[in-house]
């Protein structure tokens, strides 16, 4: 022990690097983000051995002048928070950036050189700092004739050693490296970004005019979202939402893809994941996760982002109305598209098919397909003109509807009318359990069971929530001891919890009192529903669990209630279900996130027969 | 061992026991039922360790001597075999085996041994008393369609067997509840009762002895403990633990003074309540009941499924109100009642106190829906 000193400004600068500059992604991420505060059109990257030899970023940006240059390494030197002496307006932040910590920490730990022209002046100059160590600034060349920053980190950490010894894999570190340009690039079409690792080119992504972040999604997470997405555009109480989010029936088996940028700035929010679940609750199993691309804007005096040195967290004035708008618009947009299947639903089809087909020998399979047509074709004059007749196609129509239909049958006429719907004719029923149609575009392959489950499902859930769900009350109320942290949770989603039928009071400490139950549920073990209520505010800040519990009983009933795979279904009772899930709400996929329908282009088809 | 009984008898006495043995269990000697064969009776007892049920028969014992044999697979033989005939039942010398002998049909179930046979133990009974077997019956039925099966509150599991003073006196006192309806019945002290500590009789006692209780005996014999009661009527009687746990404190919540009184034919009311519940979908059969000058009116309606409406004639001359059942409860209740059922109401939220006019005895409780 010895005594109290102050440090010196090299060792407080390292220790903030210790907060800021975490691993070599942190840096980059703290430069990029300067280069865009700069409005840099283009930010070109190079990262070597994981960006611990050396990372490299070039921008076009406004640049930093001669006199500047030296300031600019300063700890708690910034051009970007305006200062009058007393205080700041930290509530007012415009910038990514306003610490004035990235450029002195990542100076403390590393060699540095930062060469600039600004674009007012002829000249470029220069400055080194090593492990702190600042060089005079020097005049130096500059190719072309734009202005711009230019700043090389060599050998990060070596001023640091214990630090570097906590690196993780070159692997691992590009993969943090990536994952940091792949967040700012998402937030910032308009911006062309580069990155190389290795020398080798990593991802390049092209200026985009427009802001909307569609094509930039395309180039970064994949056309498969792009192509399968929700595009969201609402505003409310002068918090704008927009982005993209995936179709349910293209999830993925974590929550890695959902990002989420408040003005422009990517974020890491926990309550993301708590908000995709409970907007894609009764469409996806409880172990999928969408993918979600959203943007915020919202006045910079409604958020502080001023939370945590790398700045990857923000608080929001109004949480709750910022959940309610993410929530609300996710659902409304799921609750409207109700007839696409995802493409890649249609790309998988046809990668299985395309498989069967190699495998099958070919006189096998032909043989098959004869056994299966039992001439389909009186079929289809009978559906078009509407009439119930009994007819399926595993069967040959009974000789009284033969006689009848032979004048008019042969000719397969070209009728248009219910091909305009988008999910077309239906023209067969396969195995007794798909409904095969046929659209102007394609056919569409349909899910008899799990399409009308789910019809049936949303036809109770509409009329439950136009009665309301009745509560029973109880004579003697259960009463559920909880700690007091539960309980003060539990209580505080009393009125939501109370909207689903379950009433509960506080009954002095740790103690909760359940007066009334939804009597849809019948007897339920009080204590382990609040429990789990519990865990789930805990968690994720919403009760979604009470409301699936009867939604579990609601599809359960729906399941007893609707078509059976293998029960035969006559033309007018398949193009019925076909009308419906066409004005059917979230029809497109059945309680679990699995499709009701596939839909086959004849583009598709054409390429599952070499045809094109 | 060896003996012969007839079928009839046999049957009747292993009916009595058998249910009690679980068919699958991990202690082999679970699933079997104990013989003993002695002084002209064969004795039959089966257990799950928290019941045990003892029956006898006559039979003609050749040799005496006890063992245990499968009790469902016995049973199901016995059943089988043609009435009127004889069976016998012999332990073949060292094969560990016992043959099932009847006419041309025989049968060999495997034995193990009776020494091994769990006993639920005789204990000390503290109080013994008598009762009239129809009032037992009548007092299990009238409460055991309330009692609880939710496992949390496991102490609603049972009909609550106590001393209390009712209109009438001094009575032994039955009540169940499952925490939404509630129901109570009484019957005039036994001699030798007075004191008795209340106790709850688990819900899968109260099936067995309803079970035993079908019988041309007229007294059941009583004896209590703090953790067991045991049941005897004629050579046969029924042992069993008891819950271990607080009756909640149910007079709380039996309303005193409901203004609002309605009567109403039951079988009238009961066949309305069934019809409107057709409406309703499996499980959530919320009905709402109008009253208005002498008229009821129930009624469901979804806006999927439909509506339906029916008016009851009743006795009422209080204001109008509205309240919502569940239907199934509503008939639970009215499956008790016999003729005429007064119906107590205080508002939509306060619990409805039931009782049927001729039977001053019983009382029902039941909670609201709120729809």
């Amino acid at each position: 022990m010895g005594s109290i000193r102050q440090l010196s400004q090299q060792v407080i600068n390292q220790i903030a690097a210790g907060e800021v500059i975490e691993r070599p992604a942190s840096a980059l991420k703290e430069l990029i983000e300067n280069s865009l505060d700069a409005g840099a059109q283009s930010v070109n990257i190079w990262c070597d051995e994981g960006g611990l030899a050396r990372i490299l970023i070039e921008d076009d940006g406004s640049g930093i002048t001669k006199d500047e240059l030296p300031i600019a390494i300063l700890r708690h030197a910034t051009s970007k928070l305006k200062d009058d002496g007393n205080t700041a307006d930290l509530t007012n932040i415009n910038t990514l950036g306003f610490r004035g910590e990235a450029l002195p920490s990542i100076g403390a730990v590393a060699r540095m050189k930062i060469q600039s022209r600004h674009y007012l002046s002829s000249e470029a100059w220069e400055i080194n700092i090593e492990g702190g160590q600042v060089s005079p600034i020097k005049p130096c060349a500059w190719a072309g004739l734009n202005s711009g920053t230019r700043i090389e980190v060599r050998d990060l950490f070596f001023a640091t050693p214990a630090r570097l010894k906590f690196m993780k894999s070159v692997r691992s570190e590009n993969i943090a490296i990536i994952d940091v340009v792949k967040r700012l690039a998402l937030s910032r079409p308009e911006i062309g970004f580069s990155l190389y690792l290795d020398g080798k080119i990593s991802f390049r992504t092209k200026n985009h005019d427009e802001t909307e972040p569609a094509a930039r999604i395309r180039d970064i997470i994949g056309a498969d979202l792009a192509d399968d997405c929700l595009v969201i555009d609402v505003e409310r109480e002068g918090v704008r939402l927009y982005g993209l989010a995936s179709l349910p029936t293209a999830s993925r088996s974590d929550s890695r893809f959902q990002f989420l940028f408040v003005n422009n700035r990517p974020v890491k929010d926990p309550m993301l994941k708590g908000v995709a679940r409970a907007a894609y609750q009764d469409v996806l199993a409880k172990d999928r996760h969408p993918i979600l691309a959203l943007f915020l804007e919202l006045e910079p005096k409604l958020v502080d982002v001023n939370v945590h040195p790398a700045k990857t967290e923000v608080r929001f004035r109004d949480p709750a109305l910022i959940r309610g708008l993410i929530i609300g618009a996710l659902r409304h947009a799921i609750g409207e598209v109700s007839v696409r299947a995802s493409t890649s639903l249609a790309s998988q089809t046809i990668g299985a098919l395309g498989k069967s087909l190699q495998q099958t020998d070919a006189p096998k399979f032909y043989q098959g397909n004869y056994n299966y047509t039992p001439a389909p074709k009186p079929v289809q004059t009978g559906f078009y003109e509407g009439m119930p007749r009994e007819f399926t196609p595993q069967q040959a129509p009974a000789p009284m509807a033969r006689a009848f239909e032979e004048p008019q049958t042969e000719e397969v006429q070209p009728q248009s009318s219910p091909q305009n719907f988008p999910l077309g004719a239906a023209k067969a029923q396969l195995h007794n359990t798909y409904v095969v149609a046929q659209t102007d575009e394609g056919i569409v392959i349909v899910d008899q069971h799990a399409a009308h489950e789910r019809l049936v499902l949303e036809r109770m859930k509409a009329a439950m929530n136009e009665t309301g769900i009745p509560r029973q009350l109880s004579l003697i109320p259960d009463v559920v001891e909880m700690d007091a942290v539960d309980c003060d949770n539990l209580l505080a989603k009393a009125d939501e919890l109370a909207q689903f039928g379950l009433v509960i009071e506080g009954f002095g400490d740790g103690a909760i009192l359940v007066r009334e139950t939804p009597a849809i549920l019948g007897k339920i073990n009080a204590k382990e529903l609040l429990k789990d209520l519990a865990d789930e505010i805990a968690g994720f800040d919403n009760a979604m669990r009470l409301k699936e519990r009867i939604d579990e009983i609601l599809s359960r009933m729906a399941c007893h209630g609707s078509v059976r795979a293998g029960r035969q279904l006559g033309p007018v009772e398949m193009n019925a279900l076909l009308r419906e899930m066409e004005v059917t709400p979230r029809s497109g996929q059945c309680n679990h996130g699995r499709p009701t329908f596939v839909k086959l282009s004849l583009n598709d088809i054409e390429k599952l027969f070499g045809r094109k | 061992m060896r003996l012969t009984i007839e079928r009839g008898a046999l049957l009747n006495a292993l009916g009595h026991v058998t249910n009690v043995v679980e068919r699958r269990t991990t202690v082999p000697i679970l699933s079997n039922v104990l013989i003993e064969a002695r002084d002209g009776v064969a004795t039959f007892a089966a257990t799950d360790l928290d019941i045990e049920v003892i029956d006898g028969a006559n039979a003609d014992v050749e040799q005496v001597g006890s063992l245990t044999v499968p009790a469902h697979t016995l049973y199901d033989i016995v059943r089988k075999l043609p009435e009127g005939s004889q069976v016998k039942l012999e332990l073949a010398n060292d094969s560990g085996r016992i043959s099932i002998t009847s006419g041309r049909s025989k049968y060999y179930l495997p034995v193990l041994p009776a020494s091994d046979f769990p006993s639920l133990g005789v204990g000390d009974f503290d109080k013994t008393f008598e009762i009239e077997l129809p009032a037992l019956s009548r007092l299990i039925d009238k409460t055991k369609f309330a009692i609880s099966t939710e496992e949390t509150r496991y102490y609603l599991n049972g009909i609550y067997f106590h001393g209390a003073t009712g209109d009438s006196g001094p009575c032994l006192r039955a009540v169940a509840t499952d925490g939404h309806r509630l129901a109570q019945s009484d019957y005039p002290m036994p001699e030798g009762a007075n004191d008795m500590a209340g106790i709850i009789i688990p819900r899968k006692t109260i099936l067995e002895l309803r079970r035993l209780l079908e019988s041309e005996e007229e007294v059941v014999e009583i004896a209590t403990s703090e953790s067991k009661i045991r049941f005897s009527l004629g050579r046969a009687t029924l042992t069993s633990k008891v819950i271990d746990g607080t009756f909640p404190d149910y007079e709380r919540v039996i309303p005193k003074e409901n203004p609002h009184v309605m009567t109403v034919d039951n079988s009238e009311f009961a066949r309305a309540v069934d019809r409107v519940a057709t409406m309703a979908v499996e499980r959530l059969r919320p009905i709402k009941l109008a009253l208005s000058h002498d008229n009821l009116t129930l009624t469901f309606s979804n806006p999927e499924a439909g509506e339906a409406r029916e008016e009851v004639e009743v006795q009422y001359d209080a204001p109008e109100i509205e309240i919502g059942f569940n239907a199934k409860y509503l008939l639970d209740i009215a499956g008790q009642v016999s003729n005429q059922a007064l119906f107590y109401f205080r508002d939509s939220a306060s619990p409805t106190l039931v009782k049927d006019a001729t039977d001053p005895n019983s009382l029902y409780v039941l909670m609201p829906l709120r729809v």
